[in-house]
């Protein structure tokens, strides 16, 4: 036994302690610290109920769907304009300080003055312009249709004021800007508490009218005149990070905020009168959208332009160099504020302009200059110019002699060589034209080099474009003259030239119409390369302008005085000639006879036969190919390139129908390979990653590929155009935004110079296609729940809409259920109804804003309190209107048969009734009928069935509707152009209301509607007659006593009033007194009598009842007696039985 | 011809064009007169089937003002508002239905309401493009412009020949708010041949016989051809004979192709063979394949409105050799729209072709632009 036990081994026993036993649990354990929760307890989040599940699911979707917007082409361009950043607030609230402590902070300049937009740049990618709104409605009505960022200022120690809530109503309409709010004036709260509870409750008013949670600064106090350093600091970092959303309005129209403006009419036009039309340049940078070269403009306050000219100039306060580094040098800190005088030299097409600074340079005044301005005064004041003086200024050689006009001296020499210069010229040009035949970019870079100055015109206005090749046609003009002169070589070789072009001329012009096409399309179709050129001929370039007038004449060039040279443009008018009347047609062969090829025969179906399934493929989508392609990189270590080339190289197959005689690509290339492998890395890269959100996970493919569509066309559309040479491209996509753009106007009112006020901003707005015409515009509308009063049909409304502020009329609607547009007389409270004027036509759903009044008189802004009269979008756009208004014709039956009746009065002719026939009636009883037919007698009576017989006392009404139109009236709000002062008192067309207040013209009472009171003559009643029979039964007191009761009769108590009065003599007098004393004697009497009679009878009746009293209780006694003795009789019978 | 500009209304000269001028004027809003119409002309003036066009845009549109001068030499048109919905016109026989078809079909989506066109006339003439081919090769371009087909449609009741006319179609065009950008640089390969032969009041042996002929070279490049023959009778054969072709190619990519050709008409002297006609027709479209470019070379000019129509975003699209009217047109657009085309000639790169006799492929011409942005302003939003 011992043995056994000594032969076994021992168990193994592990160790459950010590060091080892340590190692290995550790060594199994999972490291928890690095767990997620999910894998740390699995449980916790395993689906513990389906149905809870499904609705997280949901409920995760459903949040996922509300964030997603329709994915929108990106359209800010790779260098954009700067922001707008608009400081807003009512007066003296500190919006000039902040401006220039904004500016100091940033680019550490201090400007005296802040008019008009101030640029400059804050960092490496970003320009601000900063401009103040002034305190007018007009203003600030422009300022929110172009800020990207609004500061509003708001004075903390007095709260908000109207003007706050007008400008946010404003922005709410037009697309709503950022807007950040600026509290001030912090200071002049002096307790801690108060301080606190205003800013809280500040904030909360700012949080309702912009949304939770806007951004609220507070600006604690000045110190030297200037806000707390950091604050600003604060601010303008606030400002420089700043992310911004598209709005709808401003992301399909460009705008510019015009920064400098220039008058560049002639001088001698003004001196002539001050008043005549101006030539006006402004500048700006384009903003929005890309702006066309030749599209009609808003100027707000001013009118519809459209733009003489447009030209992009170089960036006055461009973006600092790409290169790398932190912060920006000081010489990159840039400011360009020509309106508030600041930024030193001005360069432009025309002139440089160099601020002098102080005057110092003026200040000595010798006797010379005096003398001089007084020569240089004369020559100013005289009206006529030079030449004019010239033309009337004559002179004789001797007196007596003839009188000599200038007109007479002609061929002068200095005239001669004068015009020797020009052929000069023009042989110069001729060559350059030759050069630049063969390409687009025409003499651009040499005319842009050209420096400003070297311009002698002579009134330098800048209209004039002096570069040589568009000149050259003028001067062809004069060279009649030329050919004359002295200068041999040239006009020599001009000569030859247009032999050659004769002959070639000759040539051509013989043969026939149809075989020019075809070659003029075989031409075409070898010059391809100048394909636009074709097209648009020469077409203007950039900023070249093409020279307005055209050749004017062209007969001068005489060969040999015998024959007329044709010129080219007199073959181009040929040609425009045989156009001119030819029929249209849109076929590729416009002639009746196509050429065409045979394409059946061997030679030309190679060059088709590839185009057809059947053929061959490109190398890229061939199947073969790919294969081959996909072969070789799965293979690619392996060398097999080698050996394929040879094989395949310069192989021709010629196989019938399908194989082409074309070559066979070479082998894929290791590049191809490449190629195609990072072609598919990127399919799978679009497809599997999604790196700018994140969230979005699960099926939304549908989204996705929206987005990813949109990405594809934004980045299109900032590529494609990019090698394109600039001035082409301006030409292609228009002045994309963040160019700096010089654009000319003719003829603007001279107000809008001689009154102009930097203090108001000149906001330039394009207009889209159709949106310059005038039409019916009908929209939705609301009266703003602010507005104290209702708004009335027919009274003239201000209206801001689209880029435009002008007064018209309107007529308020609403909309039935049969889609009628229902007249009405005001707006009701607190709904929409549809609002109706004429007016620009503008897009659907654009925002506008009404007001009654624009004029920033004190009183009238007190009286109003909020100027918001009313606020909508616009519903719809028409040529005409269709509003109408219900109409009820009256009219009284004339004649009744049972159910037909004649009825009048209803219409005035038979031609109003054959428009109405079969129009339904009803009278006033709610008889319903139909008008049949016109009758002949009484003019416009007619013959009308009923359902039933009517009476001759029913009405009979028509009901119909009568159409109202709207007034056309349309008068753009011109407050640019009223004078300085009184820039915010525009006043157009006044209201009838108001007109009657300032005239003090009482409304006349309707007569007729006024309430009178109710007379109401007293009710004869016809008398009683009763029948002679039926008198005679009666009784005598029931018998009629007077035959007199009749209409015609008298009151019988009348008949004695009429009596004479019967006069007494004195004895009658005497006995009737008698009479009347022993009358009253014995009335009294009697009553004395009667008074005692009364007693005793009395008396006498009281005694009655006592008596009957007595005898009553006696027999009561008696009663009792018998009673009681008959009871007791019965008591003893009873024990008996 | 270039416009000359005169306080914003645009002036023209000639006759020719005048379609383009009115129909560009009517969806610009820009007012345009057009002088010196036929004004060295036996007949002067604007003939009938011009009158006719002016009034059917005054059918379709709300406010339009025409002032003719008494000699019909010059006309003052000032556009209206695009209404569109119930429209009935009687053409003129001069021209054929297509020639106020492709008015309708470029202001078909700028309607106020969804356009009902009933068009009575010479559905396949000479001068026009004809209805099947409008059907089949221009309303899938439109298509590509609007993505949805919500009840585009032209159906062709009645055919009718060249100089009595008789026949109608129905032209159904939804509304838009605004086209979509296009981008549209591939067009793939032909890949099935289909056509349409007609036959009024002719024998019926008349089209087979050019259905033979047309199959006959159609085959020579693709085995995918079928030709349908439309025999019309009675009142639906319209009021003059004659016979037709309509074959279209129809490329993997969605790209129509089309070609047409009909017989002579009765009264002009020449007799057209059956077999002429389909031969010619068949040609023309092998000229139209090796044309190529994004769709038939006939609605070039429709490409370019709607590319130009769109928003302010960059369209482009590889065309054939661009037809003379398409040139016009381009520069037509530039004269109201202000809108350029960046216009490129593609070389084919192939470098095989280059020691031929001279005929290389067809160049290429990639048409892109920057669309202004047009939105269809008669639109009503509720």
């Amino acid at each position: 036994m011992a043995d056994e036990i000594a032969f076994k081994n021992k168990t193994h026993r592990a160790k459950h302690a010590g060091r080892k036993a340590e190692k290995k649990k550790n060594k199994n354990k999972v490291d928890q610290s690095n767990l997620t929760a999910r894998q740390r307890n699995p449980k916790a989040f395993a689906i513990q109920s389906v149905v809870r599940a499904e609705r997280q699911f949901r409920r995760k979707e459903d949040v996922i769907a509300k964030k997603q917007h329709i994915p929108q082409v990106d359209k800010t361009p790779l260098e954009p304009p700067p922001i707008v950043v608009a400081i807003v607030g009512p007066p003296r609230v500190g919006k000039t300080t902040l401006i220039n402590n904004l500016i100091k902070s940033f680019i550490k300049i201090n400007v005296t003055n802040t008019n008009g937009p101030i640029t400059i740049v804050t960092s490496k990618k970003r320009r601000i312009t900063l401009i103040e709104c002034n305190n007018d409605v007009n203003s600030m009505i422009d300022i929110a249709k172009c800020a990207d960022l609004v500061l509003l200022l708001c004075d903390a120690s007095f709260g908000f004021e109207m003007e706050i809530f007008e400008f946010l109503n404003i922005c709410q309409v037009h697309g709503m800007p950022k807007i950040m709010g600026v509290l001030t004036h912090l200071d002049m709260i002096k307790n801690a508490k108060t301080l606190k509870s205003t800013k809280k409750t500040l904030k909360h008013r700012f949080w309702t009218e912009v949304y939770s949670g806007a951004k609220l600064f507070y600006l604690s106090g000045i110190l030297h005149g200037e806000y707390l350093r950091n604050e600003i600091k604060n601010l303008s970092r606030f400002i420089s990070v700043m992310k911004f959303r598209n709005l709808s309005w401003r992301t399909t129209h460009s705008y510019i905020l015009a920064d400098r403006l220039e008058d560049v009419t002639s001088q001698e036009l003004i001196r002539r009168d001050p008043t005549v039309n101006r030539d006006v340049v402004l500048y700006g940078y384009v903003r929005g959208v890309p702006l066309m070269k030749e599209s009609m403009v808003h100027i707000a306050g001013v009118g519809d332009m459209k733009i003489n000219e447009l030209s992009y100039l170089p960036d006055p306060c461009p973006l600092p160099s790409s290169e790398k580094k932190r912060h920006l040098l000081e010489r990159e800190r840039q400011i360009y504020a020509p309106f508030a005088g600041v930024g030193g030299m001005v360069y432009d097409k025309d002139a440089v302009y160099i601020e002098l600074q102080g005057s110092h340079s003026h200040k000595k005044q010798d006797e010379e200059t005096n003398e001089n301005k007084v020569y240089l005064k004369k020559i100013v004041e005289t009206k006529e110019n030079l030449d004019e003086l010239r033309q009337e200024a004559t002179f004789q050689l001797f007196s007596g002699g003839p009188v000599m006009y200038p007109d007479m001296v002609k061929d002068d020499e200095y005239l001669q060589h004068n015009k020797a210069v020009n052929s000069d010229d023009e042989s110069e040009s001729d060559e350059s034209v030759s050069e630049n035949d063969s390409g687009i970019d025409q003499n651009e870079s040499g005319d842009r080099k050209k420096v400003p100055w070297e311009n002698n015109t002579v009134n330098g206005s800048g209209e004039e474009d002096n570069d040589v090749s568009s000149n050259d046609d003028e001067t062809a003009d004069k060279d009649e003259v030329g050919v004359k002169s002295d200068d041999e070589d040239s006009s020599d070789s001009d000569i030859e030239n247009k032999e050659v072009r004769t002959e070639n001329l000759d040539k051509k012009w013989n043969e026939k119409l149809r075989e020019k096409a075809i070659e003029a399309y075989l031409e075409r179709q070898k010059s391809s390369k100048n394909i636009m050129k074709l097209v648009y001929g020469d077409y203007e370039i950039g900023n070249k302008t093409k020279n307005k007038e055209q050749e004017i004449s062209d007969e001068e060039d005489e060969v040999d005085g015998l024959f007329k040279k044709v010129t080219k443009t007199q073959k181009k008018k040929h040609q425009e000639k045989e156009m001119l009347d030819v029929d249209e047609c849109s076929f590729f062969y416009a002639l009746d006879k196509p050429y065409l090829k045979d394409w059946t025969s061997e030679a030309n179906k190679q060059y088709l036969i590839n185009n057809f399934v059947t053929g061959k493929r490109s190398a890229d989508e061939d199947a073969d190919e790919l294969l081959k392609l996909d072969d070789a990189s799965d293979g690619e270590d392996e060398e097999l390139f080698g050996d394929f080339e040879d094989l395949e190289t310069g192989e021709k197959h010629t196989v019938e129908g399908t194989e082409t005689g074309t070559k066979r690509k070479a082998e894929p290339t290791k590049s191809d390979i490449l190629d195609k492998k990072m072609k598919l890395k990127a399919k799978f890269d679009a497809e599997y990653d999604n790196p700018d959100d994140h969230r979005i996970k699960g099926d939304h493919s549908y989204y996705e590929s929206l987005k990813a569509e949109a990405l594809k066309q934004s980045e299109l559309n900032k590529s494609v155009f990019e090698n394109l040479d600039n001035g082409l491209r301006v030409e292609v996509e228009g002045f994309r935004p963040g160019l700096y753009v010089r654009m000319s106007f003719k003829h603007m009112p001279a107000e809008f110079i001689t009154n102009f006020d930097s203090t108001y901003p000149i906001l330039i707005g394009a207009l889209n296609m159709a949106e310059q015409n005038i039409g019916f515009v009908s929209c939705k509308v609301k009266k703003h729940r602010w507005y104290k009063k209702i708004l009335k049909t027919n009274d003239p409304l201000i209206i801001s809409l689209g880029w435009r502020r002008f007064q018209t009329i309107p007529i308020y609607s609403k909309i039935e259920d049969d889609l009628k547009c229902r007249y009405l007389k005001y707006t009701p409270e607190h709904v929409t109804c549809n609002m109706h004027f004429y007016g620009p036509i503008t897009p659907q759903n654009t925002g506008f804003l009404a007001l009654q009044s624009v004029n920033n008189n004190l009183n009238d802004i007190k009286q109003a309190g909020f100027r918001i009269a009313a606020t909508g979008s616009v519903n719809e756009i028409n040529k005409s209107t269709q509003i109408v208004k219900k109409l009820k014709l009256v009219g009284t039956p004339l004649k009744i048969y049972k159910k037909t009746a004649f009825i009048k009065d209803i219409f005035t002719t038979t031609l109003e009734v054959a428009k109405f026939e079969g129009a339904r009636i009803k009278t006033v009883s709610g008889i319903r009928g139909q008008i049949k037919k016109a009758l002949n007698k009484p003019e416009g009576a007619f013959r009308a069935t009923f359902e039933d017989k009517i009476l001759m006392s029913d009405i009979v009404f028509c009901r119909t509707w009568f159409k109202v139109d709207v007034t056309k009236f349309y008068a753009p709000v011109v407050n640019l152009l009223l004078p300085v002062g009184a820039k915010n008192a525009w006043q157009g067309m006044k209201t009838k209301g108001q007109l009657k207040r300032e005239k003090n013209i009482k409304n006349e009472a309707n007569t007729d509607a006024m309430y009178t009171e109710i007379k109401r003559a007293p009710k004869v009643f016809k008398p009683l007659v009763i029948p002679k029979n039926l008198q005679k039964g009666l009784p005598y007191r029931f018998k009629p006593k007077e035959k007199s009761t009749t209409l015609s009769g008298v009151n019988p108590k009348d008949k004695f009033q009429n009596r004479i009065a019967v006069i007494k003599n004195p004895y009658e007098q005497k006995v009737t007194n008698v009479m009347k004393m022993l009358k009253t004697n014995y009335e009294k009497k009697k009553e004395v009598q009667k008074e005692a009679t009364a007693l005793r009878l009395q008396k006498h009746k009281k005694q009655q009842e006592e008596e009957e009293w007595r005898k009553l209780k006696r027999q009561k006694e008696l009663k009792k007696k018998i009673c009681r003795h008959l009871s007791k009789m019965g008591n003893k019978k009873k024990p008996q039985m | 011809m270039p416009a000359t500009v005169h306080t914003d209304v645009l002036k023209y000269k000639g006759s020719n064009f005048f379609r383009q001028r009115l129909l560009l004027a009517t969806l610009s809003g820009r007012s345009v007169k057009i002088e010196d119409i036929r004004s060295t002309h036996d007949d002067p003036g604007l003939r009938e089937y011009e009158v006719s066009l002016i009034r059917l845009l005054d059918k379709v549109t709300n406010g339009t003002r025409v002032e003719l001068s008494p000699t019909g030499t010059s006309v003052y048109f000032q556009p209206g508002i695009l209404i569109g919905g119930q429209v009935t016109h009687s053409c003129s026989t001069q021209r054929g239905i297509g020639y106020y078809l492709e008015v309708l079909l470029a202001l078909g989506p700028f309607c106020k309401e969804p356009m009902n066109a009933v068009l009575q006339g010479v559905t396949h003439s000479g001068l026009d493009v004809s209805v099947d081919k409008i059907k089949t090769a221009a309303l899938p371009v439109l298509l590509k412009f609007i993505l949805v087909d919500d009840g585009l449609e032209l159906k062709v009741v009645r055919r009718g020949a060249a100089p009595l006319g008789g026949g109608e179609v129905v032209f159904k065009c939804p509304v838009k708010r605004h086209l979509r950008p296009l981008q549209w640089t591939k067009w793939g390969l032909v890949k099935r041949i289909r056509g349409i032969v007609y036959a009024l009041r002719v024998s019926p042996t008349m089209a087979n016989r050019v259905v033979d002929a047309a199959k006959g070279v159609m085959l020579n490049f693709l085995p995918d051809v079928y030709i349908n023959t439309d025999q019309c009778r009675g009142p639906n054969a319209g009021k003059s004979p004659g016979f037709g072709i309509s074959l279209v190619a129809e490329t993997n990519d969605k790209t129509f192709y089309c070609a047409e050709a009909k017989s002579a008409e009765p009264g002009s002297g020449e007799i057209s063979l059956p077999e002429d006609v389909g031969k010619e027709c068949a040609q023309r479209l092998l000229d139209e394949i090796y044309r190529g470019g994004a769709l038939d070379s006939s609605f070039q000019w429709l490409l370019a409105l709607w590319m130009a129509l769109g928003q302010k975003d960059v369209s482009e699209c590889i065309v054939g050799p661009l037809s003379d009217y398409t040139i016009t047109f381009l520069q037509h657009l530039k004269d109201f729209f202000g809108v350029m085309f960046k216009l490129e000639a593609i070389r084919n790169n192939d470098d095989e072709d280059s020691d031929d006799e001279g005929i290389t492929p067809a160049n290429k011409i990639k048409m892109t632009c920057v669309g202004i942005g047009y939105v269809n302003i008669s639109k009503r939003t509720m």
